[in-house]
């Protein structure tokens, strides 16, 4: 235990302001966690203010206890909530305290009282400030019995409540304003009194001597009014969660920790969706440049989020991407009117005047578009058709609903928008109503529609980072991620891959011996195999061929049971080569030639068809077959524009509307659909998004009678980025088997390729020269482009290592490039690597998928060879 | 291959046998010689069954046997019936073979079959049959206890009916066939006591599926009324009440003099052979009526938008999907013409943010839906072959919408405006007749104030 018996403070020392929340002080270990804080603080040589919320539930409960016509009930009511007191009491082994058991009266009479005598808004007021009164009481009582002599301070006392001009009575009473600026005279009788103190958040008094609520985020707010007042060295917010993140945890697992936020920024991701925070509760803290500290109360090692001051040390960065949904937009369209004076101060006075508040604005010299926050009004009264109906009469309208509202926020956006282009295409291909970027510079806001939010943020957060707009690699701003704090799933470990320890040597031979050479791990290949042999939900797997048509590793792959998908004769040919007469055969092309179709149905083969075509001019060739058919669920997903293949934009698969279609012209020729199959993308490392490809499929099964099973696709993503969740195997098994269980009558197919292959494949290349330009330096390696497309083509991140140098300090910043005179034939941006020799050997990594497959003889250089190794 | 049957090359359709016991009714059906097919209907918790309500029981129970045969004669349409036990009296036979004609007309135009003079249930006209209903002769009442099974289906009509009871008092209960979670969730929203029946098809319609079997669409609401009727005799319900609209009776299209209509089973020709044949077969005192007979499907829109707290949970889509998510795209496809209607009809009497956040988009502004809503509008198109209002209905609610300027701008609301409604008789386009009860309808006295609560 802290000692609590450190010297006395001299009354110049500094204060810590620390506040914590509700269900902090609900129990006896919280408290007892409290004390061991506070006393840590103490004996740091600071004076402590402690600010505390009323238990969890309690003002909920005299919320109620307000909203109750009834004088039984509210006393009634009343005692439960005293019962609460009482039990922890009990825990705490303490009797009721004077002052908490003056407390407990004074709401018992207010109860059996009612509104009459104070108003009904003062009196709720009153009432609902019990629940911090009782609480600091009780947290008094418990500090000062276990050692820690805690002062009880009104926080009534201290902050005086403003008269704004536009608050009526409720607002003036339920959430009130308080200016805070620092208080010398309070800091000095404060001093006199003691050096731990505790006070209520959420309240304070205004002219009249009423007692007031701060309103929502009103505890946070007391804390920063103290901070401000105290002029504390720092106030601490000690929450669940360990502070903010770079986006919702809850959407993005991958999410970082921000460790130190600029108020502005902290203030604009708060009001963009983060909840830890409420945003009001930073601006009391910005003139005295006091310092706040985001804390998790149940991980106090970690190292929270810091928001103070600009600092102007660190390169720009996006800090955060959010997303608010529930979105309304009102567009209004007229020609010739801007010129008009005060047209649009009347077109708002129309919005004010039907109680809606406009949030971003958009305009053009013939539009202005609104967007309107989701409030009650807004959804349940007719509000809006009032607003429109009155708009109509000086322009046209157009309302635009449900939306969402994607914000990126950093310091500085406008001079990182060069390095948003990957995520300006992204907007591209879908419906961006509004775009909004504002002149403190914080912000870019795109307004989109709601539905597509969700696979869309996560999205973007991938590729924020991919594009080096989210400088996760800055490890002062940027802490660990979500689902590494708190998330149950592994994350990738830098250090377990095949090729680092375990065979360096033998690869750091072959590359000695000649490069470029693609090396093929089996045992990888088959450790991957194998563990999604562990799916018992999927009946059947097959290998997607495309990936890698090694014959070693298609060997490999026919000995763990797989079967195998192919797009082409050729791939056909070179699995019906190697693999046993057993293994089962998918065909599974693309804008096929009819010959392919007709050859392929020659073989033992199962063929599918992904549109009308097919069967409309060829109908004979599929006459009396089973055929699969691939539908397009009318979504893509995936890591890249180039590897999504799902939704109107991509080539593949049938749409759902000509479905009925398909199956008329199927029985007119005796065809029948076996299976069904859809495909969404690559990269996937959602478990989720089978579970809903499969629900879907098997919804559009059940109205064709002949399917007997369904195939949904592959797309097992593969994390490249060090920190990035590999996908939860065991979590996609319990998806898929949920949905399995409600569709038994289908079997399950599924066709990873890149998963079972891309880690067990090295690419080796060795140095052959460097170049400096400016600040940049280039590192020249013996292949590029013509080997490995995937950086060049899809922007794909493959980790590169100096295999020679692995041990050396990484001090140098390389662009790492091949010999291709292309200037796109870059392997790797701003690498960290350590300082490199002509003949170094260079480890591309996870190159096991779409590398050799796709190389190419541009520029006539010699192709790469490939090496198995066992 | 355990089943090597041709479906559709099948000579006879056998009703071989059913029983009941522990709960579970066992219904047997075979084609030709072929393996049996066995259905399984499995009624929780069940209760020990008063003698008195043996005969009426066993009734039921060859109804629901000789209903759910559907399902199965459908898969080959052979050209004979065979009836294990015997033929039926001539009710009984009227009322399965207008069942099976009319039910399946979907089915017979989609796969282009003439199913007029092919069913033909046995029948004795002079013989006592097993199920002896003598001229109209009402069956004896069964004293059974005031209250109502009303059937539950996820979509707005049922819960329309739940809170039309609710509000009037009325002791019901919310019962539905099936494992839907999302019927399962509104079921616990309403509040009322639930029963949840399990209908096990046979394993072995999937394999004549498989092997080529004909498919198509059913009449599923006449078998959910069999073992309803099977329930409230079991756990003793004078009545049930089903939400089935005026609109039901309309006929989708004709089709070589033939009337097709989706929805047949929902309609008021088979309420009435339903009802009437229960009174005589059955129990006098077991009442089959739907509560919203006499309203439109606008009238009833109207009525579910006052009803919020069902807005998170309710869904109409035909998609039927068996794991349910948090998003309005997980319970609304947003494409098939359930979404489409109860998208429109509902959107005269709703705050447009509030319907658009049900459905997570707004359907009426997107171009690529514009076919879909031309079949609702009967422009262009017949009326889909969906549960869905009559054309008139949707051309008003469009209409409605075509005068609000918060909608008019929408993609498909300014299409209809430029280019459908020229065409129109703005006469006919009034909502307000359509929120007026009309027709007949059977509900009894006990159930009557539910009835006017709706309108």
């Amino acid at each position: 235990m802290t000692s609590h018996a450190s010297a006395p403070l001299n009354t110049g020392a500094p204060w810590i302001v620390m506040k914590f929340g509700g269900t902090s002080v609900a129990t006896l270990p919280r408290w007892q966690n409290i004390r061991e804080l506070v006393a840590s603080r103490r004996a740091e040589g600071a004076r402590v203010l402690v600010v505390v919320s009323a238990l969890t539930g309690i003002t909920d409960a005299l919320k109620q206890m307000c909203a109750q016509d009834d004088q039984g009930k509210r006393i009634e009511a009343a005692k439960a909530i005293a019962q609460r007191h009482y039990d922890l009491l009990d825990h705490m082994q303490l009797a009721v305290p004077d002052a908490l058991g003056a407390r407990l009266s004074e709401l018992a009479k207010l109860a059996e009282q009612g509104p009459a005598v104070l108003g009904e808004l003062a009196w709720s007021a009153l009432v609902q400030a019990h629940g911090e009164l009782m609480s600091s009481a009780l947290g008094a009582a418990f500090l000062s019995h276990s050692g820690l002599p805690t002062q009880w301070l009104d926080a009534r006392d201290c902050l005086a409540a403003i008269a704004l001009p536009n608050q009526n009575e409720r607002t003036k009473l339920l959430s009130a304003m308080v200016e805070a600026k620092p208080d010398p005279a309070l800091n000095t009788r404060l001093a006199q009194l003691g050096e731990v103190f505790i006070t209520q958040g959420f309240i304070a008094r205004e002219a009249q001597g009423r007692t007031v609520l701060l309103g929502r985020g009103g505890s946070d707010t007391s804390a920063s009014y103290f901070g401000a007042l105290l002029k504390a060295q720092r106030v601490e917010i000690w929450t669940d969660v360990a502070g903010m993140f770079t986006a919702n945890p809850r959407q993005v697992s991958g999410a970082r920790l921000l460790q130190k936020l600029d108020y502005e920024e902290a203030q604009e991701i708060a009001s963009t969706g983060a909840k830890v925070l409420h945003p009001r509760c930073l601006s009391p803290l910005r003139e005295p440049r006091v310092p706040m500290l985001i804390k998790d109360t149940n991980r106090p090692e970690l190292e929270g989020t810091v928001i103070g001051p600009e600092v102007r040390e660190h390169a720009p960065s996006v800090k955060a991407i959010s997303a608010r949904k529930g979105l309304t937009l009102v567009s209004m369209e007229s020609v010739g009117m801007w010129q008009q004076v005060g047209f649009l101060a009347d077109v708002f006075a129309h919005f004010k005047q039907h109680g809606l508040s406009v949030d971003l604005i958009g305009s053009a010299e013939t539009n202005v578009t609104v967007s309107l926050d989701p409030t009650e009004n807004l959804l349940d009264s007719d509000a809006v058709a009032a607003l429109a109906s009155d708009l109509s009469k000086v322009c046209r309208v157009k309302v635009i609903a449900p939306c969402a509202a994607i914000t990126l926020v950093g310091r500085g956006m406008r001079s990182m928008l060069h390095t948003l282009s990957g995520v300006l295409a992204e907007f591209g291909q879908l419906r961006v109503h509004l775009i909004s970027q504002s002149s403190n510079n914080l912000n870019l806001t795109f307004v989109v529609d709601e539905s597509v939010v969700d696979e869309l943020v996560p999205r973007l957060h991938e590729m924020l980072i991919a594009a080096g707009a989210l400088r996760t690699d800055d490890s002062a701003l940027f802490g660990p991620s979500w689902q590494t704090l708190y998330g149950s799933g592994e994350t990738v470990a830098a250090d377990d891959a095949w090729w680092r320890s375990e065979r360096r040597a033998q690869l750091l031979t072959l590359g000695a011996e000649a490069t470029p050479r693609y090396v093929y791990h089996l045992p990888t290949v088959r450790k991957q195999a194998r563990e999604l042999k562990t799916l018992s939900a999927v009946d059947r797997l097959h290998y997607a061929v495309k990936a890698n048509t090694h014959p070693a590793i298609l060997r490999a792959l026919a000995e763990e049971g797989f079967g195998f998908e192919c797009v082409s004769p050729g791939e056909l040919k070179a699995v019906m080569a190697v693999v046993p007469e057993s293994a089962p055969l998918l065909f599974t092309p693309n804008f096929a030639p009819r010959e392919d179709y007709a050859w392929a149905l020659g073989t033992r083969a199962t063929v599918s068809l992904d549109s009308l075509y097919p069967l409309e001019h060829w109908g004979d060739v599929f006459r009396g077959r089973e055929i699969v058919l691939r539908v397009d669920l009318g979504r893509g997903l995936g890591h890249h524009e180039k590897v999504r293949t799902g939704g109107s934009g991509s080539k593949f698969g049938l749409p759902v509307d000509q479905l009925d279609t398909f199956l008329r012209l199927a029985d007119a020729h005796h065809v029948t659909v076996r299976g069904l199959h859809a495909h969404l993308g690559s990269g996937i490392l959602d478990d989720k998004h089978w579970g809903e490809v499969y629900n879907q499929l098997a919804s559009l099964a059940e109205r064709i009678g002949s399917v007997a099973f369904l195939d949904i696709g592959g797309g097992l993503g593969v994390p490249s980025h060090p920190g990035e969740a590999r996908l939860d195997i065991a979590a996609l098994e319990e998806v898929l088997r949920k949905v399995k269980s409600a569709y038994p009558h289908y079997q399950l197919w599924m066709e990873p390729g890149r998963y079972l292959v891309a880690d067990a494949g090295v690419l080796l290349t060795r140095v052959t020269q460097q170049k400096g330009k400016g600040s940049w330096r280039y590192l020249g390696v013996d292949t590029g482009m013509n080997s490995l497309i995937r950086p060049a083509l899809y922007d794909a991140w493959h980790e590169i290592v100096n295999l020679s140098r692995l041990d050396e300090p990484a001090t140098a910043l390389y662009q790492v490039v091949g010999p291709i005179c292309e200037s796109g034939d870059v392997i790797g941006s701003d690498r960290r690597l350590p300082e490199a020799q002509e003949g170094d050997v260079m480890l591309i990594a996870q190159a096991g998928a779409y590398g050799k497959v796709m190389s190419s003889p541009y520029n006539l250089r010699d192709e790469a060879q490939e090496i198995i190794i066992e | 291959m355990t089943n090597p049957i041709q479906p559709r090359l099948t000579q006879v359709f056998r009703f071989v046998r059913c029983s009941y016991a522990n709960g579970v009714a066992e219904l047997v059906y075979a084609f030709d010689q072929g393996e049996e097919l066995i259905e399984r209907v499995s009624f929780p918790a069940p209760p020990h069954l008063p003698p008195e309500r043996k005969q009426a029981f066993d009734a039921a129970l060859k109804l629901l046997h000789l209903f759910a045969g559907v399902s199965y004669y459908k898969a080959g349409i052979p050209p004979k019936i065979d009836i294990a036990d015997g033929p039926l009296d001539d009710a009984t036979a009227d009322l399965l073979e207008a069942l099976y004609l009319h039910g399946l007309a979907e089915f017979a135009y989609r796969n282009g079959l003439d199913l007029r003079g092919r069913i033909v249930f046995p029948r004795t006209s002079s013989s006592p049959s097993p199920l002896r209903g003598e001229g109209h002769a009402l069956a004896q009442a069964l004293a059974l206890p005031k209250r109502t099974l009303v059937p539950i289906g996820g979509g707005k009509d049922s819960l329309v009916a739940v809170e039309a009871i609710k509000q009037t008092g009325g002791d019901a209960t919310a019962v539905w066939v099936g494992n839907s979670p999302l019927i399962a969730a509104c079921a616990q929203r309403t509040g009322l006591p639930t029963l949840n029946i399990q209908r096990e098809l046979a394993p072995g319609l999937f394999e004549l599926n498989r092997l080529g079997a004909w498919n198509g669409h059913i009449p599923v609401t006449a078998v959910n009324s069999a073992i309803l009727a099977l329930a409230a005799i079991l756990y003793g319900y004078d009545s049930i009440a089903f939400a089935n609209e005026r609109s039901a009776s309309a006929a989708t299209l004709e089709y070589e003099g033939q009337q097709v209509n989706h929805q047949w089973s929902k309609g008021y020709a088979f309420e009435r052979l339903l009802g009437d044949w229960l009174h005589t077969h059955v129990a006098a005192d077991l009442d089959y009526c739907s509560l919203l007979r006499p309203y439109s499907e606008l009238a009833i829109t109207r009525a579910f938008a006052r009803l919020t707290p069902y807005f998170d949970v309710f869904s109409s889509c035909n998609r039927n999907f068996k794991i349910l998510g948090p998003k309005p795209a997980d319970r609304w496809c947003g494409q098939c013409p359930k979404c489409h209607f109860v998208f429109l009809a509902l959107a005269p009497f709703l705050p447009k943010p509030r319907l658009l956040a049900i459905f997570g988009r707004n359907l009426l502004d997107d171009d690529t839906q514009a076919a879909g809503f031309d079949a609702l509008l009967e422009y262009h198109d017949h009326k889909p072959f969906e549960c869905v209002g009559e054309g008139a209905e949707a051309r008003a609610a469009m209409y409605a919408l075509s005068q609000r300027p918060e909608w008019q701008e929408d993609a498909l609301v300014a299409r209809f405006r430029s280019e459908i409604l020229p065409q129109l008789d703005a006469t006919e386009l009034a909502l307000e007749p359509w929120l007026q009860p009309a027709g007949e309808h059977r509900v009894p006295a006990r159930l009557q104030p539910a009835l006017a609560a709706i309108g």
